[in-house]
């Protein structure tokens, strides 16, 4: 089976290396805007650990689309489970013996084991995808700082006592998991095809975002530290303005779309 | 700072441990007859999803129960042995309702492509293989096969959890076991994930001749888990 598999680039309106720069700096600003202006002025800024989570997913979502669409000889999925497997891994590292450098730490060590993935899926399986060791370290980054995130606008912070007793014992972690690794993946397994645009992509990844962050601040109800109703409200903003513009970008790539009506009664259907 | 260079001398039994959990992990799932989406169409031999899902489903299943077994004993052969029953009866189970759906919705015999005759019932398997198929359902072989895949893959996984829960540590007992289950967790899918790059997607079992291929998934997984079990150890160790 060869999920998307074209065995070529994808075509890009915006260019890789604006995607990465986008996600580390914006994913990095976010997590670490979000924990200082809780601490420091409100604890309604939590939200913005989610903003930082959407930017991060937008960039695994953009580097998974450009190595899935080489065909992976397996689905899609594996990728974005592959990406929060490295990137909870080296997030709770990095914040675990970081301090205040925990994001930083964390970003670098997920790079590393990334690349050594990337490297070792090339040399050693001899996958043979020229970019594998790239998007390997991109998409091993962008689980790691989606992570991040999520946990910043669960509890306000990225300080390891507070993730770990507010997200990780209480097991909120596995949902991060599920729900960024879903993010992660399931835009490009949404939309491949020989009609694939990036730009459609990449608004599937925003709105899978955006229903991470509203998890997120369901979630953020349980804790301290931060306030639930910003991230839900932005969250639900942000959603719904993503899937009017997905659905329009769907209108604008169909062929024709046609209302069918309701399906036919049973009396209806027999006649 | 951290006393990095203790933490690992304390802990290299628990690091050569993490690392033979991951590597036993990354083996098993080259047992486990995956069909991916052709066999989800009955297009192929194996179970209708793919590597990750199945070694998820399985893997984490041997955790729980290997989980539950570290709050009553110590006793490592019992926790890995409670693992990979746990595992084995989830793999079971999901490849019997697959077998009764090919059997009796999709209306398919399971018949092996790979193979004419199955290396263990010795029936004959290609004249049942559907015209422009790669086989479909779970021959004898390849459930057999997945069993001994899934009680690999669940003593793997215990032993990668059992390890990372007795490792020296000022963390709560609660917060240790949250954040041993997710280390846990993560190492799983990594190694999970290494195989089914390997094995290209698809396997239908020990029988194929892809099975072949495991010493270079192997390879990798041992050092991406020695990498992680170090990341792993240094993290709990060091709190």
């Amino acid at each position: 089976m060869s999920a998307g598999g074209s065995g070529g680039g994808a075509p890009e309106a915006i260019p890789q290396n604006k995607l990465i720069a986008f996600g580390v700096i914006a994913g990095l600003v976010g997590v670490y805007l979000s924990h200082y202006l809780v601490a420091y002025v409100s604890t309604a800024f939590s939200f913005i650990g989610g903003l930082a989570a959407i930017c991060a997913i937008v960039w695994g979502a953009a580097a998974v689309r450009r190595v899935a669409s080489y065909g992976l000889g397996t689905g899609v999925p594996s990728i974005g489970m592959l990406a929060l497997g490295m990137g909870v891994v080296a997030s709770m590292f990095g914040l675990a013996v970081g301090g205040i450098a925990g994001p930083i730490i964390a970003l670098l060590s997920a790079a590393i084991i990334g690349l050594v993935i990337g490297v070792l899926a090339n040399r050693v399986i001899g996958m043979g995808l020229p970019i594998m060791e790239q998007s390997m370290t991109e998409i091993a980054s962008a689980g790691c700082l989606t992570i991040l995130g999520l946990s910043a606008s669960m509890t306000g912070t990225f300080l390891f006592d507070a993730v770990l007793n507010n997200v990780v014992a209480t097991g909120y972690i596995a949902v991060i998991f599920i729900a960024g690794g879903l993010a992660i993946l399931h835009p490009f397994n949404a939309n491949l095809g020989p009609d694939e645009k990036q730009d459609r992509t990449l608004m599937t990844a925003v709105e899978k975002g955006a229903i991470a962050m509203i998890i997120a601040g369901i979630v953020s109800i349980t804790t301290d530290g931060a306030a639930s109703a910003p991230t839900i409200l932005i969250g639900l903003f942000i959603w719904y303005m993503a899937f009017e513009q997905y659905r329009k970008y769907v209108d604008r790539d169909a062929y024709d779309v046609v209302g069918v009506g309701l399906l036919p009664t049973e009396e209806e259907g027999s006649e | 700072m951290i006393d990095i260079a203790g933490i690992l001398i304390d802990n290299i039994l628990f690091v050569a441990l993490i690392t033979l959990g991951g590597v036993l992990i990354s083996w098993s799932v080259h047992f486990v007859p995956v069909g991916g989406a052709p066999a989800a169409m009955a297009q192929a031999t194996g179970i209708g999803t793919g590597t990750v899902q199945l070694a998820a489903g399985a893997g984490l299943t041997g955790l729980v129960t290997a989980g539950a077994m570290i709050n009553v004993t110590d006793s490592l052969p019992l926790i890995l042995a409670s693992g990979a029953v746990g595992a084995m009866i989830m793999i079971s189970v999901t490849m019997i309702v697959g077998t009764w759906v090919y059997t009796y919705g999709v209306g398919v015999p399971p018949a092996s492509a790979k193979v004419d005759y199955d290396p263990i019932t010795k029936d004959r398997q290609d004249i049942y293989v559907s015209q422009g198929t790669e086989g479909h359902g779970l021959p004898t072989v390849s459930f057999v096969s997945g069993v001994i895949g899934g009680g690999l893959g669940g003593i793997g996984g215990a032993m990668v959890y059992y390890s990372l829960v007795n490792i020296t540590t000022g963390l709560s007992a609660t917060n240790l076991m949250g954040l041993a289950s997710i280390f846990a967790v993560g190492i799983f899918f990594v190694n999970a994930v290494i195989p089914s790059y390997n094995i290209g997607g698809t396997i239908e079992g020990f029988h194929d001749p892809k099975f072949k291929r495991w010493p270079k998934a192997v390879i990798t997984s041992f050092i991406v888990t020695f990498m992680c079990s170090i990341v792993g150890v240094i993290a709990i160790g060091g709190l």
